[in-house]
C-alpha cells in the first residue's frame, strides 16, 4: 500500500503574532507543523509499521521546509516532496487541492492522509477538495484506520451524535481528527537517519503544471484583511472562606459579568 | 565559523525536552527522595534510544555525535540531573569503552542488551584508599587457567544499585603496575551489591558500593589487552567528563531559568526584586558564565567528533560547567531567599546536585592537572 499525508507548516499559534496593517509580520515568527498533520503523520507511519505501508509525505509552500519535514522523516516516514514555489504564498485551499491532485496523480498512492484542518487557517478543506478533484471517496474527521484488505480500509468518523464506521474502496482520502492518535516524539536514530534523507524539492514547472494551470490566476477568494484575536484577560482570583467566596462570585456573576 | 546549532541538534533539543518536561518533570522531585528510578519512565526510554545514545544502529543505538550526546544529557539533566548521571555514566563511562577497546565478539555480547537498556552500565575505579590516585587500586585480578577471578571493593558507585554490566578497574595478581578493566555481569556469583549512599544530592540515583568475592569471569571479559587498563580508563574518563560537563550545564540552566522567571514575579519594597541592580547583576553573571560553558562544551565535543585529541577539551568545559553549575546553583538559592532553601522550590534541588559535578570522574583539581599538563607539554 501507497500512502500520502500531507503536511503544512503553520505559524506556532503559542507564541505572540504581530498584526500591523491588516497583515501578519514575518520577524519573530515560529513555525511549527501543523498538528493534525502530525496526527496523519502518525497515522501513516502506524500503518507502515503494522502492514509494510509505503509512506510519502508532501508539503506545499513557498521557503524552507526542511525543518518540519526532517522532524517527520524522523517519526518514520520514507519519502518526501516539498512543492516550493513562490506563487503558492497566494493559494487558497482550492488551489493547494489542485497542486495536491497533481502529485497525487504523478505516483501511484492507495489512501492519502491529511489532517482535517490547519491550525492556522482552520479551513478544512484541501483534503475534502482532493477528494472531489480525484473522484475518489473521502472521509473526514477519521479517529481510527483499519486495513481490511489490499484494496480496502475501514475507518471510524466522529460525528456529532457518535461514531460512524465506514468501509472505503482504495483509493480514498481522509482527513483524521486530532484524537486518532498521539504522535510519537522521534527516536533518537531517527533523527539522525533524517540528516541523510534526501527532500524532494520542485516548483509546479516541475511538477508539470504551473500556477494559472492549478487556477491560480482566475483565483475566486482571496484574503483581504488579517485581525488578531483579542488577547483574553486574566481570570481573578479569590482567596478565603469558600461560602463567603461563593456569594461574592454570584453577586459578581449578576452584577458585573451580567451573565446570571 | 557557525556557532549557530544546526537543524538537527535543535530537533534533537526540542525533542528530548519535550519528553523531560512531560515525562520527567512531574516525578523529579519524587524521585529525589530516591533512590531508583520508576520503571514505567526506563521503560519509555528505552525505545528513543536513550541507553544507547552514540552506540552504531548494528548494536542497536543513536549512533549521535557528540554534540547530540551533550544536548541529550544537558536536556535531561535540566530536569533530573540523577536521571542524567545515569544516562550519562552508562553512555560514556558503560559503552564507551566497550566500542572503543572491545573486541568484536565483546561488542556483539554486551553492547546491545546496553543500548537496549536492559543491562545498565556501570563503570568503578574509586576504591576506600584510591580516589583521585587510580595507583591506589587495591582490587585484583588473579588469572586462572579458565580467565579471571576478581577480589575486592569498591565504592562510589554510580547506578550500582541497578546496574547489569559492570566495568572493573583491577590490578593484576602477578604485576600491580599493569592494571586491567574486566567486564563483570551482575549474575555472575561472588558478586553483590552494598548498601545504597546516603548522599547530598543526586539522591535518585542508587550509588552503591559493590563487592566482588572471588567472582570469576572468562578470559575473554578482558577489555583490551590485559595490563592497558590505565589507558582504557583515562581514555573512558576524557569520554565521561563531556558527559558530566553537559550534566553539569542542565544544571545550571534550569536553575538560571527559575531564578528569572522567580527575580520577575517577587515583590519587595514595592517592586519586582529584578528591578533591584544587585539581582541583575547576579542574572546578567549566571547567564555570562553559563554561555561560556556551553561553548566550551560544544568545542569539546565536537574536537572528539573530528577524532582529534579532546582530553584537554573535555576537561576545560568539565572544569568550567561544573564550577558554573555550583556558582549559578548558588546564586539561585539566593535569588529565592528563604524559598530558595526550601525543599518546596526545585532551586534546592539544584544546589544539592550541582557540587558533585565537582567532585566526580576527576575533581577539580584534578582538571586542572590536566590541562596544566597538556599546557606544558604541548609545543607552543
Ligand atoms: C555521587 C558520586 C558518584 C560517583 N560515581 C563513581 C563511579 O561511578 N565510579 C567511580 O569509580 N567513582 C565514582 N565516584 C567517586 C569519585 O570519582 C571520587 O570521589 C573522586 O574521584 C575523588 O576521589 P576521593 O573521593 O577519594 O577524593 P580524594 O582523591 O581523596 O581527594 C580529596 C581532595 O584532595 C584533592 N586532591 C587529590 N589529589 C590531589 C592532587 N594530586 N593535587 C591536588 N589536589 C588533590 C581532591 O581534588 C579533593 O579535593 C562517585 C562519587 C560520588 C560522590
Amino acid at each position: 500500500m501507497k500512502i500520502l499525508t500531507t503536511v503544512k507548516k503553520v505559524v506556532d499559534v503559542e507564541l505572540n503574532i504581530h498584526v500591523e496593517n491588516g497583515a501578519i509580520m514575518e520577524k519573530g515568527l515560529q513555525y511549527v507543523i501543523n498538528a493534525w498533520d502530525e496526527n496523519a503523520v502518525e497515522a501513516a507511519v502506524q500503518l507502515k509499521e503494522a502492514h509494510k505501508a509505503e509512506t510519502t509525505l508532501v508539503s506545499l509552500g513557498s521557503g524552507d521546509n526542511t525543518d518540519i519535514i526532517r522532524k517527520c522523516y524522523a517519526m518514520g516516514i520514507d519519502n518526501a516532496i516539498h512543492i516550493d514555489d513562490p506563487a503558492l504564498a497566494k493559494a487558497d485551499s482550492q488551489i493547494f487541492a489542485r497542486v495536491l491532485q497533481r502529485v497525487y496523480e504523478a505516483g501511484d498512492y492507495d489512501l492519502v492522509i491529511t489532517g482535517k484542518q490547519a491550525q492556522d487557517t482552520d479551513a478544512g478543506q484541501a483534503g475534502i477538495m482532493l477528494g472531489e478533484f480525484l473522484g475518489i471517496p473521502c472521509v473526514s474527521n477519521v479517529i481510527e484506520i483499519k486495513v481490511t484488505d489490499d484494496t480496502h480500509i475501514q475507518v471510524s468518523r466522529l460525528g456529532d451524535a457518535g461514531t460512524e464506521i465506514v468501509d472505503l474502496t482504495l483509493p480514498a482520502v481522509v482527513t483524521v481528527s486530532d484524537s486518532i492518535n498521539e504522535p510519537r516524539l522521534p527516536a533518537m536514530r531517527g533523527i539522525m537517519m533524517a540528516k541523510k534523507k534526501k527532500i524532494t524539492v520542485m516548483d509546479l514547472a516541475g511538477l508539470g503544471t504551473s500556477f494559472e494551470e492549478v487556477g491560480g490566476t482566475a483565483r475566486k477568494s482571496e484574503i483581504v484583511e488579517f485581525m488578531a484575536q483579542e488577547k483574553r484577560k486574566g481570570g481573578r482570583k479569590f482567596e478565603g472562606d469558600p461560602a463567603e467566596i461563593t456569594a461574592k462570585v454570584v453577586q459578581l456573576l449578576v452584577n458585573e459579568a451580567k451573565v446570571l | 565559523m557557525d556557532l549557530n546549532p544546526c537543524m538537527k541538534h535543535q530537533l534533537i533539543r526540542k525533542t528530548v525536552r519535550e519528553f523531560a518536561e512531560n515525562e520527567i518533570r512531574p516525578r523529579a522531585a519524587e524521585m529525589d527522595k530516591g533512590p531508583g528510578f520508576p520503571d514505567d519512565l526506563m521503560e519509555k526510554m528505552k525505545p528513543l534510544h536513550y541507553f544507547g545514545l552514540q552506540v552504531p544502529g548494528h548494536l542497536g543505538g543513536a549512533d549521535l555525535d557528540t554534540v547530540s550526546y551533550a544536548i541529550v544529557v544537558e536536556e535531561i539533566s535540566r530536569v533530573s540531573a540523577a536521571l542524567g548521571l545515569c544516562i550519562t555514566v552508562h553512555n560514556s563511562v558503560g559503552i564507551y569503552p566497550i566500542l572503543r577497546f572491545g573486541t568484536r565478539e565483546q561488542k556483539q555480547q554486551f553492547v546491545p542488551p546496553m543500548a537496549a537498556g536492559e543491562s545498565i552500565g556501570a563503570f568503578c575505579l574509586t576504591e576506600a584508599n584510591a580516589g583521585s590516585d587510580a595507583g591506589g587500586v587495591e582490587t585484583v585480578a588473579r588469572e586462572t587457567a579458565h580467565g579471571f577471578v576478581i577480589n575486592g571493593t569498591k565504592i562510589f558507585v554510580t547506578n550500582g544499585g541497578i546496574c547489569g554490566t559492570i566495568l572493573v578497574f583491577a590490578v593484576s595478581d602477578s604485576d600491580p603496575g599493569k592494571p586491567g578493566v574486566f567486564i563483570v555481569e551482575n549474575h555472575t556469583p561472588g558478586f553483590s551489591v552494598g548498601e545504597i549512599e546516603d548522599l547530598c544530592g543526586m539522591r535518585a540515583n542508587p550509588v552503591a558500593s559493590l563487592f566482588f568475592e572471588d567472582c570469576a569471569i572468562p578470559a575473554d571479559h578482558c577489555l583490551g589487552i590485559p595490563g592497558q587498563g590505565l589507558k582504557i580508563g583515562l581514555t573512558a574518563l576524557d569520554t565521561g567528563r563531556i558527559g558530566i560537563a553537559a550534566q553539569a550545564l542542565g544544571i545550571a540552566q534550569a536553575a538560571f531559568e527559575e531564578s528569572v522567571s522567580y527575580a520577575q514575579a517577587r515583590q519587595q519594597f514595592n517592586k519586582p526584586i529584578s528591578r533591584f541592580q544587585t539581582i541583575q547583576n547576579y542574572l546578567a553573571d549566571m547567564a555570562v558564565q553559563i554561555d561560556a560553558a556551553r561553548l566550551l562544551l560544544y568545542r569539546a565535543a565536537d574536537v572528539k567528533d573530528t577524532g582529534r585529541p579532546f582530553s584537554a577539551e573535555a576537561a576545560m568545559a568539565k572544569l568550567h560547567c561544573s564550577t558554573t553549575a555550583r556558582m549559578v546553583t548558588d546564586l539561585a538559592v539566593q535569588i529565592h531567599g528563604g524559598y530558595g532553601y526550601s525543599r518546596e522550590y526545585d532551586v534546592e534541588r539544584y544546589f544539592r546536585d550541582a557540587k558533585v559535578t565537582e567532585i566526580y570522574e576527576g575533581t577539580s583539581e584534578i582538571q586542572r592537572m590536566v590541562i596544566a599538563r597538556h599546557i606544558l607539554t604541548r609545543p607552543t
